[in-house]
């Protein structure tokens, strides 16, 4: 359906709506679309191989005896790192933001604050909580020492997942801090005050009026967080390397093989199987959003 | 894509942004009191919140204005005699002044192309004077969940001749666009479709109506989308990794990781290298915070 269009010729319009249309389908909807193709090839690095159909051989692989614990590793990884820092960092950011929303003296600077790892990128905030957890006598190291122990922090298996969790929730908390700001300020006042006069106590205004109001900003929230935690892979990239098994993500995963894990780009990678890893991870990240949104969106329509 | 980027579920521009914006402003609860022990608790939450936030700054910049003879002997101790000659030594040995114009390059081509092709495809398909605007729009929810596609636009610069050169790298990163379809989409439907017959009936054509009435009318928009895709392109780190494998054409994200990979027992460099990076990031964030609020909010809250 086209509504009536004013301007003389229509010409100008198509014009620069196809040059936009084509820098964003050439550089990003066709290398989309093809990852699912190649997925199905054993392209290689280099550009002048042979390319052959090996039709679902790379699922295969991805699910063989030689690969499938790596796999499951990294699988692990994505999903714990997706659950923990979702749930952490949503709490977190509750909390955060009922603190921020009263009648504080600068919270507005307070807002700011808690929302600038945003603009910081991730080599700055790595290199910044590296020297946090530096073993050799870093801050974190210091408390520690304090209760008489120590640890290799991001070089410590056990570790160094939880710590990449934490500096993620670090880096993205402020936004879902002033998102759910945003969603407490579209509250009416008078709701809050008209429980308050029928004798709810503040937890109670909290669990019954505030959180049920907050319902889309959650949704928001939650999908956010997911998205984010089962793309995200440039952290612990920087934190942790990217040959790490401790902090082995799915999204890694496809730069190592892809690429072989160094610069300079390593050409006799298997790019097939790479891609067959990326559409592995996004039937995962798809199923687990809609069953959220599915989800969420259902507990909003019952509130 | 980058955190914020991914952000939006969908968007409804102005609509969105009006809490935000009034969140801003004072606070509209002037009926309420609260007892005044209330709000010290309150505030010392919000200095254990902002601990977490500042520490990490401080002791950066302390880090950094040590010898490294003084970090060796105490690596938490406060500075005593400040050594400005570290971030001089740090800019020589990385050469982060040629990579700063990379990144300034990269990210204001890129972002610029981008936020076009945000105009020029949102404004026909908001006004319908374009067919089937209910499929473009779902095209511009689409790219915000697109899989991984590391590999296909490593392939497709190496098959267009645009592998390793700054060229290709902007045309991929421009193609980037997020959330910013979406949110001229919904920003555009505030501007009266009256206001495109009464220029169209002066004689105005397209081109010089969307330049000289839909850009100044859409400029908080407009700059918000900019921002939001600078933030990404700024700090990529991986596409920059595989795509320019050149050194001398690495953004400054590469630049500061690569110099972390040589210097990376000398944490005073390191530190003074990172300041170097964040400082004019953290400024440029204080002048911007309002546009970047308004995005998220926007893009996220409506769900």
């Amino acid at each position: 359906m086209t509504n009536f269009y004013p301007f003389p010729r229509r010409g100008p319009m198509r014009t620069i709506f196809i040059v936009g249309l084509a820098v964003l389908g050439v550089f990003g909807l066709v290398p989309a679309v093809g990852v699912l193709v190649i997925s199905f090839t054993d392209i290689r690095g280099l550009p002048n191989l042979p390319i052959h159909w090996i039709g679902i051989d790379n699922y295969l692989a991805f699910f063989s005896r030689a690969h499938v614990g790596d796999n499951l590793n990294a699988i692990k990884n994505t999903l714990v790192f997706a659950i923990v820092s979702t749930v952490v960092q949503i709490l977190a950011a509750l909390g955060i933001a009922l603190l921020f929303n009263q009648k504080l003296r600068g919270r507005n600077v307070y807002r700011a604050i808690v929302f600038m790892p945003t603009v910081l990128g991730v080599t700055v905030i790595g290199l910044i909580w590296s020297l946090i957890f530096n073993p050799a006598g870093g801050p974190a190291s210091s408390v520690l020492k304090w209760f008489g122990t120590n640890s290799a922090f991001f070089g410590d298996p056990k570790l160094a997942l939880a710590l990449v969790i934490f500096v993620q929730i670090w880096s993205i908390l402020g936004v879902s801090v002033v998102i759910f700001l945003a969603g407490l300020q579209a509250i009416p006042e008078d709701v809050q005050e008209a429980a308050s006069i029928d004798g709810a106590t503040a937890w109670q205004r909290l669990r019954l009026v505030t959180i049920p109001m907050l319902a889309p900003s959650i949704t928001a929230n939650v999908l956010l967080g997911i998205v984010n935690a089962l793309q995200s892979y440039q952290l612990a990239y920087v934190l942790t390397g990217p040959n790490n098994h401790a902090t082995q993500l799915l999204s890694l995963e496809i730069y190592v093989q892809g690429f072989g894990g160094t610069p300079g780009a390593v050409v006799s990678q298997s790019q097939g199987y790479a891609s067959a890893i990326s559409i592995v991870q996004f039937v995962i990240v798809g199923v687990i959003s809609v069953a959220s949104l599915l989800y969420l969106r259902k507990r909003e329509a019952r509130l | 894509m980058s955190n914020i980027v991914t952000t939006a579920t969908a968007a409804n521009g102005p609509d969105a942004q009006a809490p935000a914006a009034s969140g801003a402003g004072a606070s509209r609860t002037p009926g309420r009191r609260r007892r005044r022990p209330k709000h010290i608790w309150s505030y010392i939450l919000v200095a254990i919140v902002l601990f977490f936030y500042l520490f990490p700054l401080a002791f950066l910049v302390n880090t950094a204005l040590k010898s490294s003879a003084e970090f060796a002997a105490d690596p938490v101790g406060l500075v005593t005699s400040p050594h400005f000659e570290n971030f001089v030594i740090a800019w020589q040995k990385g050469n982060f002044g040629a990579y700063i114009l990379n990144s300034i390059l990269y990210t204001a081509v890129a972002a610029g192309i981008g936020t076009f092709i945000g105009l020029a495809l949102a404004f026909p398909v908001s006004r319908g004077y374009i067919k089937g605007s209910a499929w473009w729009t779902v095209l511009f929810v689409v790219v915000l969940f697109l899989p991984n596609a590391l590999i296909t636009q490593f392939q497709l610069l190496l098959r267009l001749q645009l592998y390793d050169t700054q060229l290709g790298y902007i045309l991929i990163m421009s193609a980037g666009v997020g959330v910013g379809p979406l949110l001229m989409n919904g920003f555009i439907k505030s501007i009266p479709t009256e206001l495109d017959e009464a220029a169209a009936l002066d004689g105005v054509g397209y081109w010089r109506y969307l330049v000289s009435f839909v850009v100044p009318l859409t400029r908080p928009a407009l700059a918000t989308v900019f921002i939001l895709q600078a933030i990404w392109v700024w700090n990529e780190i991986i596409l920059a990794t595989i795509l320019l494998p050149d050194q001398t054409k690495s953004p400054l994200t590469l630049g500061l990781f690569n110099f972390q990979g040589t210097y990376s027992n000398q944490w005073t460099l390191l530190a003074a290298a990172t300041m170097l990076v964040a400082a004019p990031l953290i400024v440029a964030y204080l002048f911007l915070q309002r546009y970047l609020v308004n995005g998220v909010v926007g893009g996220a809250v409506k769900g």
